[in-house]
Protein backbone atom coordinates (compact mmCIF):
# COMPACT_ATOMS: atom_id res chain seq x y z
CA UNK A 1 0.00 0.00 0.00
CA UNK A 2 1.78 3.11 -1.39
CA UNK A 3 -0.93 5.92 -0.31
CA UNK A 4 -2.19 7.05 3.44
CA UNK A 5 -4.67 9.98 4.26
CA UNK A 6 -4.93 12.63 3.35
CA UNK A 7 -5.59 13.42 -0.51
CA UNK A 8 -3.38 15.58 -1.74
CA UNK A 9 -2.37 17.11 -4.78
CA UNK A 10 0.02 19.42 -6.39
CA UNK A 11 0.14 21.44 -9.70
CA UNK A 12 0.86 24.04 -11.23
CA UNK A 13 -0.93 26.52 -13.59
CA UNK A 14 0.01 29.31 -16.07
CA UNK A 15 -2.11 32.67 -14.76
CA UNK A 16 -2.27 34.84 -11.90
CA UNK A 17 -2.51 34.20 -8.19
CA UNK A 18 -5.30 36.68 -8.33
CA UNK A 19 -7.16 34.36 -10.76
CA UNK A 20 -6.42 31.15 -8.85
CA UNK A 21 -7.78 32.50 -5.60
CA UNK A 22 -10.70 33.11 -7.31
CA UNK A 23 -11.08 30.03 -9.23
CA UNK A 24 -11.81 28.74 -5.00
CA UNK A 25 -13.27 31.47 -3.85
CA UNK A 26 -15.62 32.49 -6.54
CA UNK A 27 -18.94 30.42 -7.09
CA UNK A 28 -19.64 31.49 -10.75
CA UNK A 29 -15.68 30.45 -11.31
CA UNK A 30 -15.75 27.44 -8.95
CA UNK A 31 -18.69 26.45 -10.93
CA UNK A 32 -17.20 25.78 -13.71
CA UNK A 33 -14.29 23.05 -12.92
CA UNK A 34 -15.16 21.48 -9.67
CA UNK A 35 -16.80 17.67 -9.49
CA UNK A 36 -15.83 14.67 -11.52
CA UNK A 37 -16.24 14.73 -15.54
CA UNK A 38 -19.82 14.73 -16.91
CA UNK A 39 -21.10 16.86 -13.79
CA UNK A 40 -22.42 19.71 -13.86
CA UNK A 41 -22.69 22.48 -10.55
CA UNK A 42 -25.76 23.99 -10.75
CA UNK A 43 -25.24 26.44 -7.37
CA UNK A 44 -22.22 27.25 -5.88
CA UNK A 45 -22.68 29.86 -3.32
CA UNK A 46 -19.02 30.76 -1.54
CA UNK A 47 -18.74 33.55 1.21
CA UNK A 48 -14.79 33.27 1.48
CA UNK A 49 -14.45 34.55 5.10
CA UNK A 50 -13.75 33.16 8.18
CA UNK A 51 -17.30 31.59 9.29
CA UNK A 52 -18.56 32.13 6.04
CA UNK A 53 -20.66 29.30 4.20
CA UNK A 54 -20.34 27.32 1.63
CA UNK A 55 -23.13 25.64 -0.64
CA UNK A 56 -22.67 23.82 -3.47
CA UNK A 57 -24.19 21.11 -5.49
CA UNK A 58 -23.89 18.42 -7.87
CA UNK A 59 -25.61 17.03 -10.68
CA UNK A 60 -24.96 14.24 -12.70
CA UNK A 61 -26.99 11.24 -14.89
CA UNK A 62 -27.00 8.04 -13.95
CA UNK A 63 -28.68 4.73 -15.43
CA UNK A 64 -31.08 5.63 -12.60
CA UNK A 65 -32.01 8.97 -14.10
CA UNK A 66 -30.42 12.12 -12.73
CA UNK A 67 -28.90 12.51 -8.95
CA UNK A 68 -28.10 15.73 -7.32
CA UNK A 69 -25.94 16.26 -4.69
CA UNK A 70 -25.54 18.82 -2.22
CA UNK A 71 -22.58 20.00 -0.31
CA UNK A 72 -22.16 22.23 2.68
CA UNK A 73 -19.49 23.94 4.56
CA UNK A 74 -17.56 26.75 6.73
CA UNK A 75 -14.28 28.45 6.06
CA UNK A 76 -12.68 28.10 8.74
CA UNK A 77 -8.86 30.51 7.34
CA UNK A 78 -8.91 32.89 4.56
CA UNK A 79 -5.52 34.14 4.15
CA UNK A 80 -5.85 35.85 0.69
CA UNK A 81 -4.01 34.78 -2.10
CA UNK A 82 -2.09 32.40 0.03
CA UNK A 83 -4.27 29.75 2.13
CA UNK A 84 -7.83 28.71 2.16
CA UNK A 85 -8.82 25.84 4.86
CA UNK A 86 -12.97 24.50 4.60
CA UNK A 87 -14.62 21.89 5.43
CA UNK A 88 -17.22 19.69 3.66
CA UNK A 89 -20.25 17.94 4.49
CA UNK A 90 -22.92 16.22 2.66
CA UNK A 91 -26.31 18.18 3.30
CA UNK A 92 -29.93 17.85 2.03
CA UNK A 93 -30.70 20.72 -0.28
CA UNK A 94 -31.66 22.93 2.62
CA UNK A 95 -28.35 23.08 4.03
CA UNK A 96 -28.64 20.46 6.66
CA UNK A 97 -26.03 18.20 7.56
CA UNK A 98 -26.97 14.64 6.94
CA UNK A 99 -25.95 12.13 8.98
CA UNK A 100 -25.76 8.79 7.46
CA UNK A 101 -28.67 7.45 10.04
CA UNK A 102 -30.98 9.55 7.61
CA UNK A 103 -29.78 7.15 4.75
CA UNK A 104 -30.82 4.58 6.96
CA UNK A 105 -27.49 3.47 8.10
CA UNK A 106 -25.92 3.51 11.04
CA UNK A 107 -23.99 6.46 12.77
CA UNK A 108 -25.63 9.85 13.94
CA UNK A 109 -22.89 12.46 13.01
CA UNK A 110 -22.79 13.86 9.89
CA UNK A 111 -19.33 12.82 7.96
CA UNK A 112 -17.08 15.81 7.94
CA UNK A 113 -13.89 16.27 5.75
CA UNK A 114 -11.74 19.00 5.28
CA UNK A 115 -10.25 21.15 2.54
CA UNK A 116 -6.69 23.18 2.73
CA UNK A 117 -5.91 25.18 -0.44
CA UNK A 118 -2.25 26.50 -0.79
CA UNK A 119 -1.46 28.90 -3.18
CA UNK A 120 2.39 29.95 -4.25
CA UNK A 121 3.88 32.08 -6.54
CA UNK A 122 6.79 30.55 -8.23
CA UNK A 123 8.01 33.87 -10.46
CA UNK A 124 4.68 34.03 -12.49
CA UNK A 125 3.50 30.33 -12.20
CA UNK A 126 1.28 29.36 -9.71
CA UNK A 127 1.49 25.88 -7.60
CA UNK A 128 -1.91 24.48 -5.82
CA UNK A 129 -1.21 22.30 -3.17
CA UNK A 130 -4.53 20.57 -2.37
CA UNK A 131 -5.22 18.74 1.10
CA UNK A 132 -8.49 16.93 1.64
CA UNK A 133 -8.82 14.93 4.80
CA UNK A 134 -11.14 13.09 6.15
CA UNK A 135 -12.51 13.93 10.30
CA UNK A 136 -14.30 11.30 12.35
CA UNK A 137 -17.75 12.67 13.07
CA UNK A 138 -17.94 15.22 15.73
CA UNK A 139 -14.03 16.00 16.07
CA UNK A 140 -13.33 18.50 13.53
CA UNK A 141 -10.05 19.43 13.99
CA UNK A 142 -8.34 16.34 16.23
CA UNK A 143 -5.53 14.60 14.58
CA UNK A 144 -4.38 12.12 17.27
CA UNK A 145 -6.64 9.60 15.20
CA UNK A 146 -4.77 10.65 11.93
CA UNK A 147 -1.59 9.76 13.44
CA UNK A 148 -2.66 6.52 14.76
CA UNK A 149 -4.06 5.68 11.64
CA UNK A 150 -0.78 6.35 9.66
CA UNK A 151 0.58 3.44 11.76
CA UNK A 152 -1.68 1.30 11.48
CA UNK A 153 -2.09 1.82 7.19
CA UNK A 154 1.90 1.63 7.90
CA UNK A 155 1.06 -1.59 9.93
CA UNK A 156 -1.19 -3.45 7.02
CA UNK A 157 0.93 -1.99 4.40
CA UNK B 1 -18.52 10.35 -4.02
CA UNK B 2 -22.05 9.62 -3.04
CA UNK B 3 -20.78 5.71 -3.09
CA UNK B 4 -17.84 6.46 -1.47
CA UNK B 5 -20.09 8.62 1.75
CA UNK B 6 -22.93 5.89 1.66
CA UNK B 7 -20.53 3.35 2.44
CA UNK B 8 -22.18 2.32 5.78
CA UNK B 9 -18.76 -0.28 6.91
CA UNK B 10 -16.74 3.37 6.70
CA UNK B 11 -18.87 5.01 8.44
CA UNK B 12 -18.12 2.40 11.34
CA UNK B 13 -14.87 2.24 10.63
CA UNK B 14 -14.44 6.17 11.14
CA UNK B 15 -16.29 6.08 13.90
CA UNK B 16 -14.32 3.15 15.65
CA UNK B 17 -11.35 5.30 14.94
CA UNK B 18 -12.78 8.78 16.12
CA UNK B 19 -12.20 7.49 20.12
CA UNK B 20 -9.04 7.65 22.02
CA UNK B 21 -9.46 4.63 23.34
CA UNK B 22 -9.71 2.34 21.12
CA UNK B 23 -7.20 3.76 18.62
CA UNK B 24 -5.00 2.59 21.43
CA UNK B 25 -6.17 -0.62 21.63
CA UNK B 26 -5.43 -1.03 17.95
CA UNK B 27 -2.18 0.32 18.27
CA UNK B 28 -1.63 -2.49 21.45
CA UNK B 29 -2.87 -5.11 19.09
CA UNK B 30 -1.03 -4.12 16.13
CA UNK B 31 2.06 -5.63 17.60
CA UNK B 32 0.22 -8.77 18.28
CA UNK B 33 -2.67 -10.71 19.78
CA UNK B 34 -4.06 -9.77 23.43
CA UNK B 35 -6.82 -10.59 25.58
CA UNK B 36 -9.61 -8.37 26.76
CA UNK B 37 -7.97 -8.25 30.15
CA UNK B 38 -4.89 -7.00 28.29
CA UNK B 39 -6.05 -4.73 26.73
CA UNK B 40 -7.99 -3.07 29.59
CA UNK B 41 -4.37 -2.82 31.60
CA UNK B 42 -3.50 0.43 30.87
CA UNK B 43 -6.79 2.04 30.96
CA UNK B 44 -8.31 2.93 34.62
CA UNK B 45 -12.31 1.62 33.12
CA UNK B 46 -14.69 -0.57 34.16
CA UNK B 47 -14.54 -3.79 32.82
CA UNK B 48 -18.39 -3.23 31.21
CA UNK B 49 -16.47 -0.14 29.43
CA UNK B 50 -13.79 -2.02 28.17
CA UNK B 51 -16.00 -4.57 26.70
CA UNK B 52 -18.22 -2.32 25.03
CA UNK B 53 -14.96 -0.43 23.45
CA UNK B 54 -13.86 -4.38 22.17
CA UNK B 55 -17.40 -4.63 20.99
CA UNK B 56 -17.38 -1.24 18.90
CA UNK B 57 -13.88 -2.44 17.26
CA UNK B 58 -15.42 -6.37 16.68
CA UNK B 59 -18.60 -4.84 14.91
CA UNK B 60 -16.49 -2.60 12.73
CA UNK B 61 -14.53 -5.47 12.02
CA UNK B 62 -11.24 -4.00 13.17
CA UNK B 63 -10.26 -6.87 15.39
CA UNK B 64 -12.06 -10.21 15.49
CA UNK B 65 -12.11 -11.93 19.00
CA UNK B 66 -11.48 -15.89 18.73
CA UNK B 67 -14.52 -17.56 19.99
CA UNK B 68 -12.40 -21.14 20.27
CA UNK B 69 -9.17 -20.47 22.48
CA UNK B 70 -9.62 -20.32 26.15
CA UNK B 71 -8.56 -17.08 26.25
CA UNK B 72 -10.60 -15.80 23.74
CA UNK B 73 -7.38 -13.56 22.24
CA UNK B 74 -8.43 -10.36 20.15
CA UNK B 75 -6.55 -10.03 16.72
CA UNK B 76 -6.46 -6.92 14.17
CA UNK B 77 -7.99 -6.67 10.88
CA UNK B 78 -6.55 -5.19 7.66
CA UNK B 79 -10.07 -4.97 5.96
CA UNK B 80 -11.43 -2.05 6.95
CA UNK B 81 -8.51 -0.28 6.98
CA UNK B 82 -7.92 -0.79 3.39
CA UNK B 83 -11.17 0.40 2.77
CA UNK B 84 -10.54 3.82 4.07
CA UNK B 85 -7.42 3.82 2.33
CA UNK B 86 -9.45 3.34 -1.01
CA UNK B 87 -12.27 5.90 -0.09
CA UNK B 88 -8.87 8.09 -0.44
CA UNK B 89 -8.11 6.99 -3.25
CA UNK B 90 -11.25 7.90 -4.81
CA UNK B 91 -11.47 11.06 -3.58
CA UNK B 92 -8.03 11.27 -5.39
CA UNK B 93 -10.03 10.46 -8.49
CA UNK B 94 -12.35 13.38 -8.08
CA UNK B 95 -9.88 16.24 -7.73
CA UNK B 96 -7.86 14.97 -9.96
CA UNK B 97 -10.10 15.05 -12.88
CA UNK B 98 -11.61 18.10 -10.87
CA UNK B 99 -7.71 19.43 -11.48
CA UNK B 100 -8.01 19.02 -15.33
CA UNK B 101 -11.18 20.79 -15.76
CA UNK B 102 -9.29 22.98 -14.46
CA UNK B 103 -6.78 23.79 -16.41
CA UNK B 104 -8.61 23.88 -19.47
CA UNK B 105 -10.93 25.96 -17.65
CA UNK B 106 -7.81 28.66 -17.02
CA UNK B 107 -6.91 28.08 -20.65
CA UNK B 108 -9.72 29.38 -21.66
CA UNK B 109 -9.73 32.08 -19.65
CA UNK B 110 -6.42 33.50 -20.35
CA UNK B 111 -7.02 33.38 -24.08
CA UNK B 112 -9.72 35.23 -23.56
CA UNK B 113 -8.22 37.67 -21.63
CA UNK B 114 -4.94 37.75 -24.95
CA UNK B 115 -7.94 38.20 -27.36
CA UNK B 116 -9.41 41.47 -25.82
Amino acid sequence: MSHTQPVVIEETFDTSIENMWDMWTNGEHFANWYGPQGCTIPVADIDATVGGQRRVSMAMETPNGPMEMWFGGAHLEVSPLTRLVYTEVMTDPAGNPMPPSAMGMDGNKPFVTEVTVELEDLDGRIRVTMTHAGVPAGSPGEFGWRQAFEKLVAYIA
Amino acid sequence: MIAVLDDDRLDQTFAALSNSTRRKMLQQLSKGAATVSELAKPFEMSMPAISKHVRVLEQAGLIRQSRRAQYRPCTIQAAPLNEVVEWTEQYRHIWETSFDRLHSYINEIEQAKEAT
